[in-house]
């Protein structure tokens, strides 16, 4: 069977590229292996120059993978071809895990302990590169997931000010209708719908919830999750969306118009790219012309938590150059490598970075998250075929929101989990 | 072909072309002005500005040349092939008789169906294991490869209505099997296999889905411009351009080739009028 | 007419079963076949069948290979037999795909075929002047479904930046505007609206270039008889069109069957799976799970679909060897 013996030959090779090395040893080609493209791949570039300059004699190979939709399917495909590669970039835990099964990344807890990463990196962050325990990804940026955007204009049109608590989320309501805005645009087409139910779930029962529904320790009819979506529903009925049919027609760059630019949406629930994107797009400016809240707090005892989604760099099994690997990765960590990466808008999780770099949207979510209770995005835990049910259940909630639906839905779902896992 | 084309007749299609080119006319818009001006609609006539920023930018930031000449050949090589070898197995399966000629033919035409997916990953693993990744062949194989399944079918559609007389002549007069396809069906098939020839072309041009896996070092102009976006920055006025620039040439493909229609095929066959 | 027009003519329009392989003149050998031909075959044909082989048989029976695994992700492939094929007929998703897509196949088939099929006969009598709007309905066909796919979304958003929502406000029908895509019952059509739209280019090409090739003395002969031009249209380049017609109707008709560009851009299978066809589910199933085993299944099941309508069809067409 062609592909088990491609994925042994893949460990072997692993094991026997743990050498001891020397400072001079750090040179020769670096296989990388990502799907970035336009200014992420730009300030990649930025990044691996500077590499470069410190050990002269490295030069990195870049493999994009490039795909219709979802990049790991184009990930997957280089992978399967068995060429040696040294980095890989990647988002998903879940892929993370698929990687580590299939033997194609090798641990990095003692290079963590070696080059002491902690004293770089808080303890949460090691945390989210793990995978059952041992630690592979060295994150690099990350975002803050459970934000609001929302433009000053409206606001002020509405007399609003960003809610602190749920019940003035929900007293703003009226508000908002008064003047004829949708008080909250809900991208439900595709996968952002799943941000309030994310965020919300992580409200109701904190980390622990999110990662024992995501590892299916609990099935999707306990009653906590249950309390969520009702939750949601309550959100739903105070009138905070539009109607479903217009919901499920918006993507997030359509939500974010009709935030950013149009003004006929009050927030929108969406990841930190939206900030950059609306600069670039709606010609705005981060602070001034709009800004960034935090979800609202449910007084259940966990809204010191935040989702977040993070990006990491993995260490091959297969990889050539693992010297250089290892210098890159602690690189990463460093206030120079953090600092590129501040400058061009992306957060980073390094304590090194010099947070003057950051816009005033930035500064918010950073401190935001600083301290938080996090977890990765929920969607992206989740194995592949149960993430598709989920998203499309959720959809179904959205048409009818009832009580009976609510558990119509998560049965659904669970009945999808019982076979995913 | 009659003296005078009606009137009515330019103007219906005239009218339903109108319709069809609205898109097209929103993709010359997001090409030609200034991005924060289109964000609610491409129509929206306030502010009116046109700018060429979106041309300089992908012309700038992408090696246009070098993509252009990669994709010339996979699709021109392609073309080619298929031009070639479709008429030979159309008049084959046609006209000779032979063991399996039908369950092959069923097999040819069924194999439309197959998704292009359901070819990339058993193809990457045998390039790869015989060296044939990252060179230009890998592409091309494929793209003639398939093409198969619908070319074989229109030319050899286009045969039935060729006057069996004149393939009995040619017997008559002594011709072998291969003769008669040289000299007596080759000339007369220009239409369909300029049909096949801007089919192909277009398809092969605008592939995406096999350079993506199989080219890395010289790659194509679809592949090429599907960099232009970011993962979370659409660069829609550069897409646009880039969606001018990639359809352009197989639009003239068209053109060209389309002028070979208009000669009624028949009347060179040489049937006794 | 001339005597030997009608002879073509009516050979052509009695709708006698398709021309035969006759054989030669010489006798047969025993078994039937002719040496000659089968050599002429043998040359005409081993490099396209090497080249399909290669490009589409392999593949195809790795598809099959495949087929009988359980593949998740990069793990290693567990040997699962039939279970595959268990699994999938009672996936009601799949249940469901197999409803979306005969509406879609149908009806997009049905429109784009019919379309440019009126569209060519119309062009074929006055091709130098509508070469542009030919061209128009080219440039439609011919630009790629990722950005032609992006002008949809535009064109079928719910609120006023969307192009037919804008559009209907502006001319006075506001109350029709609508979440088209995000509302189930109106999304499927707006798909097919967006696949007829790129579609009819390719029935238009084939079409007219099967109606260019009629004889020019047939057509003059009938105009010389005084016939109008509808007529014309209607009782020669209709029927005389009709290999095209065939060749385009199954173009169309196998490459809905396939077809996931225009959903993936468009709607992702949604809102709540009303435009997921099997395409898209074999796609989806495939490449964006990676499920390869379970894709495999369903790419099998299609083949097997497909050759159940189609070897009677074309076995009818080719049939008689004599």
């Amino acid at each position: 069977m062609k592909l088990t013996t491609l994925f042994s030959t893949a460990a072997l090779a692993g094991l026997l590229s743990g050498t001891p090395v020397l400072a001079q040893d750090i040179t020769g080609e670096v296989t990388l292996l990502t799907w970035k493209t336009a200014s992420d791949l730009t300030t990649l570039h930025k990044v691996e120059a500077a590499f470069a300059a410190k050990h002269p004699g490295v030069t990195f190979k870049e493999v994009i993978a490039s795909f219709t939709g979802d990049p790991r399917g184009g990930l997957r495909t280089v992978l399967l071809g068995g060429e040696p590669i040294d980095l890989i970039d990647n988002t998903w835990p879940a892929f993370r895990a698929e990687l580590a099964n299939a033997g194609l990344i090798r641990p990095i807890d003692d290079l963590w302990a070696k080059e002491n990463f902690d004293a770089r990196l808080d303890p949460s962050w090691k945390a989210l590169g793990q995978t059952d325990g041992t630690t592979y990804g060295v994150q690099y940026i990350y975002g803050d997931r459970s934000s609001w955007y929302y433009l000053n204009k409206t606001l002020e049109k509405a007399g609003v000010t960003p809610p602190a608590t749920w019940d003035d989320f929900l007293g703003q309501i009226p508000k908002f209708r008064a003047v004829d805005v949708t008080p909250v645009s809900l991208p439900a087409k595709a996968w952002a719908h799943g941000e309030w139910f994310e965020t919300l779930l992580l409200r109701v029962g904190g980390v622990e919830l999110a990662s024992k529904l995501a590892r299916h320790e609990i099935p999707w009819t306990d009653p906590q999750v249950r309390e969520t979506l009702l939750k949601f529903k309550q959100a739903i009925d105070a009138g905070a969306f539009a109607d479903a049919n217009t919901v499920l027609g918006i993507e997030w760059d359509n939500a974010a118009e009709q935030v950013l630019k149009a003004g006929t949406a009050g927030y929108v629930h969406i990841g930190m790219w939206v900030s950059q994107y609306s600069a670039d797009t709606f010609g705005i400016t981060p602070g001034k012309d709009f800004g960034l809240t935090q979800f609202p707090a449910l007084g259940l005892g966990h809204d010191d938590t935040s989702t977040v989604d993070a990006t990491e760099y993995l260490a091959g099994a297969s990889g050539k150059n693992p010297a250089a690997v290892d210098a890159f990765l602690t690189f990463l960590t460093t206030a120079e490598a953090a600092n590129i990466f501040a400058a061009d808008g992306y957060i980073v999780p390094s304590k090194e970075a010099d947070t003057s770099l950051y816009n005033p949207i930035v500064k918010a979510a950073n401190a935001a998250v600083s301290g938080k209770k996090l977890s990765f995005v929920f969607g992206d835990q989740l194995p592949g075929d149960l993430v598709d049910e989920y998203r499309v259940q959720l959809q179904k909630f959205i048409q009818d929101p009832s009580e009976a639906n609510v558990d119509v839905v998560l049965a659904a779902i669970e009945a999808k989990a019982a076979e995913s896992y | 072909m009659i003296g005078r084309a009606p009137r009515w007749i330019p103007l219906v299609v005239g009218l339903l072309s109108i319709v069809w080119a609205v898109p097209i006319v929103g993709i010359l818009a997001l090409a030609f002005r200034p991005p924060q001006d289109v964000v609610l609609g491409w129509w929206q006539l306030d502010p009116l500005r046109f700018t060429l920023d979106a041309w300089v930018k992908v012309w700038n930031g992408t090696p246009l040349a070098d993509a252009f000449w990669v994709t010339m050949q996979a699709a021109g090589i392609s073309t080619a092939l298929t031009m070639i070898l479709t008429p030979m197995a159309a008049y084959a399966f046609h006209y000779l008789k032979f063991p399996l000629r039908r369950s092959l033919l069923i097999v040819i035409i069924n194999a439309f169906v197959l998704p292009p997916q359901a070819i990339i990953i058993p193809l990457f693993l045998l390039w790869r294991d015989v060296g044939l990744l990252d060179n230009l062949w890998s592409v091309i194989i494929p793209y003639v490869g398939m093409s198969f399944a619908w070319s074989i079918f229109l030319v050899k559609n286009f045969l039935e209505d060729f006057p069996r007389e004149m393939i009995e002549a040619a017997r008559v007069d002594g011709c072998g099997p291969l003769s008669t396809f040289f000299y007596v069906v080759l000339p007369n098939l220009v239409t369909p296999i300029s049909t096949v020839a801007i089919l192909q072309f277009l398809w092969c041009w605008n592939s995406l889905l096999l350079p993506v896996i199989f080219l890395r070092t010289n790659i194509p102009l679809p592949q090429l411009l599907t960099r232009l976006s970011g993962t979370y920055e659409s660069n829609f006025d550069q897409r646009a351009v880039a969606a001018i620039v990639t359809t352009a040439v197989p639009l003239l493909v068209f053109l060209i080739f389309q002028r070979q229609f208009t000669a009624g095929s028949l009347n060179r066959s040489g049937a006794k009028e | 007419m001339t005597q030997s027009a009608a002879r073509v003519v009516s050979a052509n329009v009695d709708g006698a079963e398709s021309r035969e392989p006759t054989g030669s003149r010489r006798k047969p050998v025993a078994g039937g076949w002719d040496r000659a031909e089968i050599v002429a075959a043998l040359i005409l044909l081993t490099p396209a069948l090497v080249l399909f082989a290669v490009a589409v048989l392999y593949p195809l029976a790795d598809t099959i290979r495949l087929s009988f695994f359980d593949v998740k992700g990069l793990a290693a492939p567990k040997y699962a037999g039939l279970g595959n094929y268990f699994k999938l007929f009672a996936d009601p998703t799949f249940r469901n795909t197999i409803a979306v897509t005969l509406l879609f196949t149908l009806t997009t088939t049905a429109l784009t075929v019919g379309i440019g099929w009126v569209l060519a006969v119309l062009c074929a009598l006055a091709p130098r002047e509508t070469l542009f709007f030919r061209f128009v309905f080219f440039t439609a066909f011919g630009i790629s479904d990722a950005v032609a796919g992006y002008m949809w979304i535009t064109f079928f958003r719910p609120d006023q930046a969307g192009t037919l929502n804008a559009f209907l406000n502006a001319i006075g029908l506001g109350q029709l505007q609508h979440s088209w895509l995000g509302d189930p019952a109106t999304a499927i059509w707006a798909i097919i609206a967006t696949a007829t739209w790129s579609g009819v280019g390719l029935p238009l090409l084939i079409c007219f270039a099967s109606a260019q090739s009629i004889s020019k003395s047939i057509i003059e002969a009938a105009h010389v008889d005084g016939a109008r031009p509808l007529s014309i249209m209607r009782h020669i380049i209709m029927p005389l069109s009709l290999p095209g017609v065939r060749v385009a109707l199954f173009i169309n008709l196998l490459g809905s069957l396939r077809a996931f560009d225009v959903i993936y851009v468009l709607t992702q299978g949604g809102p709540v799976r009303s435009t997921e066809t099997l395409g898209f589910f074999m796609f989806k199933e495939s490449f964006a799970q990676f499920k390869l085993g379970y894709g495999a299944a369903a790419t099998v099941v299609l083949l097997i679909a497909v050759l159940i309508i189609s070897v009677p069809a074309i076995a009818q067409r080719t049939a008689g060897a004599k």
